[in-house]
């Protein structure tokens, strides 16, 4: 299996985790030099092919070559300090790697008033510059002249205290100048996880602070995945249900569509198919540079199956959508912002014909979900007689049918949306979430996931008590005496969803050293994040009651039906 | 066989799996059937609702139906039980005689297709269960997407197996599992597969069965086995041929997960292969409760070179949010509280408290208890409003504080100095390489352009942004 990740692929996006700990994001592009801060620069060409994952590191210049070398670190040097101490079975604050001293370790060197000896401890360190013996002028001499390692280690040598330093602080004093001079860097792919991690440090609020673990809980009750079926089953009065076809309005830039496209399959480039696709692009360019103002009739185009996968034309500008493990996207603005998806490949502006995105994506804006015959997309171009369009310039006909695309692929995904069937509805927004589900839960097709993000838990408490039970009871007996409920009092219908919930979640990291394990001291504070599931069902028609002796106010509707099946299960086990 | 989790069709059929939602927790899975074969559902303890009609959308509503108990012979001890009837009248498919259930005057149930998370909550427990927030982070973090092989050990109740199978999955193979698993993965174009491996004999064989009942034995291979002693390859079921899983995630749900690492390596054990994928870096997860086991698991991990390693907790809670009617106006109705909503309610009381006391000493009392008596029977008859009260949210009573530790690592690819020779051969000199990306409008205008024109070498000439970038690297001497 050839995957995305298996090496180093040249133009794409990918980090740098320098030893600060920080996320560099890169485009690496062959025959460049890559500038990576104080560690130095090296040529593009030698990250190319190689592995993620791995820590390389800036080799000192050898004479004669005008630019540094890499070097991988094997994975045992970078554990090495930690195996080594993890090596002595005493967890306890000794120096195992200090020699002792006549037979008595050196570690029990502090002796207290009454003669008995005690473990070394910081009674006695002394915070002062001046115990590193190095001036600062010296220690720049010294990064010219010698690698990275023999700094760290001359830096030690001539450190006044270090023997007083306790292991600990001896490890952390090593492991700051390691991180100071040590030119070293690891490769990460670029996936959800570190785009996460990166935006997160740089502009959160563009990700609407949407954590990693939050992301993961919306994909699983979205349940969000990959739908293998080309078409859409019919149903009996001919509409189309489900087949991975999944709404959306994403305010994060485009992190939430990566993250369902990510589970989806959607996300990457199939290795195999671009470069199948580049050679045949090469061979194309030679034998038919006119292919360009080759154009279907608009016969071809009325003909065309409205919802094939693959329609057959040479452009790919404005293809028709695919029909299945799709993500349509209602964006608020004239276009999407999906920024995000760049990194991974797809830029909306320019899209990418390789890119699956380029058919499964299906983006649409409020207006031409709610009101299609005021957008002029959607409204159809004039018709233009063949005979009038043998008249037209070469430029002006090629307009005109890109006029054509354009409007039959929106109005492929505009009728294809408003007619529903989705299989979810997955929302992070800032506009009022509220305000979206009266019109984008009916198009949700029954036990179909509805999930909800928003970064404070305000907006989605209004959405549960609209949900609440005591609404439902309300709106239900105003139905059953014939009455239309009020559309202030019920701007959504509170039969349609099933056991919305509300939760959260938070990743808290540890650390785990040998008799050094804990939580982590700081982390990000912030917006908590909130996520709202639930089912979108189908209700029956009239007033429904619950069954079972719960009299009395308060019952819950589900309770009868416990009751039965507890019993049930009873006797099942006996 | 298709499954009703990952491709649950527009309607219900029969032999599908469903999940009859009762309340929020507590839902039911059941195989949709005209006969109740209570003998093949043990596992599903509520028991098996039958009569069911089929043919209602997914997600509907069901009325309950009235249920002639007593005439049902074997099953009379389940009185409770009811047959549940969907909105069209369809006739059976099979003809069989089934008498036309009629629609009850309460009780109903909703049917909606089975996923991981609620088959998380109904499931008949066997082990400690990963739930929905542990899983959802995991398979994020171990980058389980369409196509990741998986390495699941042990299955234990099979939560994990499900959210597993559904985020690795890509596609049916079109060979039955028994096939050698090899050729399995060159001919068809899936190759997202869940190896769960599971010691306890019993909880293997549950597991398989789920998986056949579910459908998705194509995509999940349930192996009984002692992973500690004897590893994750995979053994022909003729030839004994052991093949590896080529696997690039990995979760361990041990109580020892150091004594499997040795079997997760890039070498060759013992001249048999690695069970890891070759050509790509491979993520791990560990879930272990006890902090003692992190350690070790961490002591080993870094000794087999796994690398970024990191140990984290996930915390979860879930919101309540209710209305909460405090105040004296909600006296003697149920679910309140009674305490005065501000001062003013609070110096009312008081004053009302202060003028009753005035009158009773001036001996008005009679007239005082009528009236109170009035007004605290027209209060129990008025229901609470429900938008009346104050919205809140608090953190739900019952509250997970701790389920497990989970340790992630990365293994990256094995790099030798083979790799690097070549890699360093193929990109030493300068490169010509076709922008993978899209070219502008202008751009391809301007390339169309110069090919009519017959321009040579302007095609896919890459700008040369530094001619020191060519360097010749290659020709300095090897190490």
């Amino acid at each position: 299996m050839s995957s995305i990740h298996s090496h180093i692929r040249p133009n794409t996006f990918l980090f740098l985790r320098l030893p600060s700990d920080i996320l560099k994001l890169l485009e690496i592009l062959p025959n460049t030099i890559i500038e990576v801060g104080k560690l130095g620069s090296f040529p593009s060409n030698l990250l190319l092919g190689r592995p993620y994952y791995h820590t390389y590191e800036i080799r000192a210049k050898r004479d004669g070559e005008a630019y540094s070398r890499l070097r991988i670190v094997p994975p045992g040097e970078l554990n090495a300090d930690i195996v080594a101490e993890d090596a002595t079975p005493s967890e306890s604050r000794g120096e195992p790697a200090t020699p002792s001293v006549n037979g008595q370790s050196q570690a029990y060197d502090v002796v207290s008033e009454d003669g008995t000896v005690v473990v070394k401890n910081n009674r006695l360190t002394i915070d002062d510059a001046s115990r590193q013996a190095l001036s600062q002028q010296e220690i720049e001499e010294l990064k010219k002249s010698s690698g990275g390692n023999e700094v760290i280690e001359k830096i030690l040598a001539n450190h006044a205290g270090l023997d007083e330093k306790t292991s600990f602080s001896k490890a952390k004093y090593t492991l700051r100048k390691t991180k100071k001079y040590l030119k070293r860097f690891t490769v990460l792919p670029m996936d959800l996880g570190n785009v996460i991690e990166y935006v997160m440090a740089k502009e959160a609020p563009r990700i609407m602070e949407l954590r990693e673990e939050t992301s993961g809980l919306m994909m699983a009750w979205g349940n969000v995945h990959a739908v293998v079926e080309d078409e859409v089953p019919p149903t009996n009065d001919g509409r189309r249900v489900g087949a991975g076809r999944w709404l959306v309005h994403d305010e994060t830039g485009g992190l939430l569509v990566a993250a369902m496209a990510e589970r989806m399959g959607i996300l990457y480039v199939d290795v195999e198919e671009e470069e199948a696709q580049q050679a045949s692009e090469e061979v194309k360019a030679t034998e038919a540079p006119e292919a360009g103002l080759l154009q279907p009739t608009d016969g071809a185009l009325e003909n065309a199956p409205p919802y094939g996968t693959s329609a057959p034309t040479s452009h790919n500008d404005f293809p028709l959508p695919a029909s299945t493990n799709t993500i349509t996207l209602l964006h608020p603005a004239v276009q999407p912002n999906l920024s995000l998806m760049k990194y991974f490949g797809y830029d909306t502006n320019q899209p990418n014909p390789v890119h699956p995105m380029h058919t499964h994506l299906k983006p649409l804006s409020w207006l031409q979900l709610l009101h299609p015959d005021l957008d002029a997309t959607y409204r159809e171009p004039e018709k233009v007689s063949d005979a009038e369009l043998r008249t037209y310039k070469s430029g002006k006909r090629s307009t005109h049918y890109k006029k054509l695309r354009r409007w039959s692929r929106c109005k492929a995904i505009v009728d294809e949306t408003r007619e529903g069937g989705f299989d979810g509805l997955v929302i992070a927004a800032n506009m009022d979430p509220a305000t979206i589900l009266p019109h984008t839960i009916p198009l949700i097709r029954g036990g179909g996931t509805v999930v909800v993000y928003s970064s404070t838990p305000e907006p989605l408490i209004r959405i549960l008590d609209l949900y609440s039970k005591d609404r439902r009871t309300a709106y239900i007996s105003h139905l059953s005496r014939g009455e239309i409920p009020d559309s202030e009092d019920f701007p959504v219908d509170p039969r349609l969803l099933l056991a919305p919930t509300v939760q959260s979640t938070r990743a808290r990291a540890w650390q785990v050293l040998p008799g050094r394990t804990h939580p982590v001291m700081t982390s990000r504070g912030g917006a908590e994040g909130y996520v709202l599931s639930a089912r979108r069902v189908m209700p029956v028609e009239g007033g429904v009651e619950a069954r079972g002796n719960y009299g009395g106010r308060g019952k819950r509707k589900a309770d009868a039906l416990v009751g039965g099946v507890s019993d049930a299960g009873a006797d099942a086990a006996a | 066989m298709v499954s009703t989790f990952l491709s649950p069709g527009t309607v219900t059929k029969e032999h599908d799996l469903a999940s009859l939602h009762l309340r929020r927790d507590q839902s039911l899975p059941v195989i949709l059937s005209t006969r109740a074969d209570d003998a093949e559902h043990e596992g599903y303890a509520e028991g098996v609702v039958t009569n069911t009609r089929f043919g209602a959308p997914w997600g509907s509503q069901i009325r309950a139906s009235k249920v002639d108990t007593g005439s049902r012979g074997r099953n009379s001890q389940k009185p409770k039980k009811r047959k549940a009837e969907t909105l069209e009248n369809q006739e059976n498919e099979d003809g069989t005689f089934t008498k036309d259930a009629v629609v009850a005057s309460s009780g109903f149930v909703h049917v909606v297709p089975p996923t991981p998370e609620n088959w998380t909550t109904s499931l008949p427990h066997r082990t400690q269960v990963v739930y929905t927030p542990d899983y959802s982070y995991i398979l994020h973090r171990i980058r389980a997407r369409p196509g990741s092989r998986l390495i699941e050990a042990g299955s234990g109740s099979g939560s994990f197996t499900h959210a597993a199978a559904r985020a690795v999955f890509d596609g049916y193979p079109q060979e039955a599992p028994t096939e050698n698993d090899e050729s399995l993965r060159q001919d068809s174009e899936s190759t997202g597969k869940v190896f769960s491996f599971e010691y306890h004999a019993e909880r293997h064989r549950k597991v398989q069965d789920e998986m056949a009942e579910h459908g998705l034995e194509t995509i999940v291979r349930a192996t009984h086995r002692d992973v500690y002693q004897a590893g994750f390859l995979l053994e022909d079921e003729i030839s004994h041929e052991k093949t590896s899983p080529q696997a690039n995630a990995i979760f361990l749900d041990l109580p020892a997960p150091w004594e499997a690492l040795p079997h997760l390596t890039r070498g060759t054990l013992e001249g048999r292969p690695s069970a890891l994928d070759p050509q790509s870096a491979v993520h791990i997860c560990t879930f272990s409760p006890c902090i003692e086991q992190v350690q070790r698991t961490v002591t080993a991990l870094r000794s087999y070179d796994w690398l970024d390693i990191e140990m984290v907790e996930v915390q979860h809670q879930r919101i309540d949010i209710r209305r909460d009617y405090s105040g004296l106006q909600y006296e003697g109705l149920r679910g309140v509280n009674l305490f005065a909503a501000d001062v003013d309610q609070a110096v009312s009381k008081l004053r009302e408290v202060e003028r009753r006391a005035k009158d009773f000493h001036a001996g008005k009392l009679d007239r005082d208890k009528t009236a109170k008596g009035a007004n605290q029977s027209a209060d129990t008859n008025s229901k609470l409003p429900f938008d009346g009260g104050k919205l809140i949210h608090r953190t739900e009573p019952e509250l997970k504080t701790h389920t497990s530790y989970l340790v992630f690592a990365v293994l990256p690819r094995e790099w030798t100095e083979e790799d690097e020779a070549a890699e360093q051969a193929k990109w030493s000199k300068h490169v010509k390489i076709a922008s993978s990306g899209p070219k502008s409008q202008r751009q391809l205008k301007k390339e169309a352009k110069q090919r009519v024109k017959g321009v040579n070498g302007v095609k896919d000439e890459p700008k040369v942004t530094s001619e020191e970038a060519a360097v010749a690297i290659n020709d300095a001497p090897a190490e």
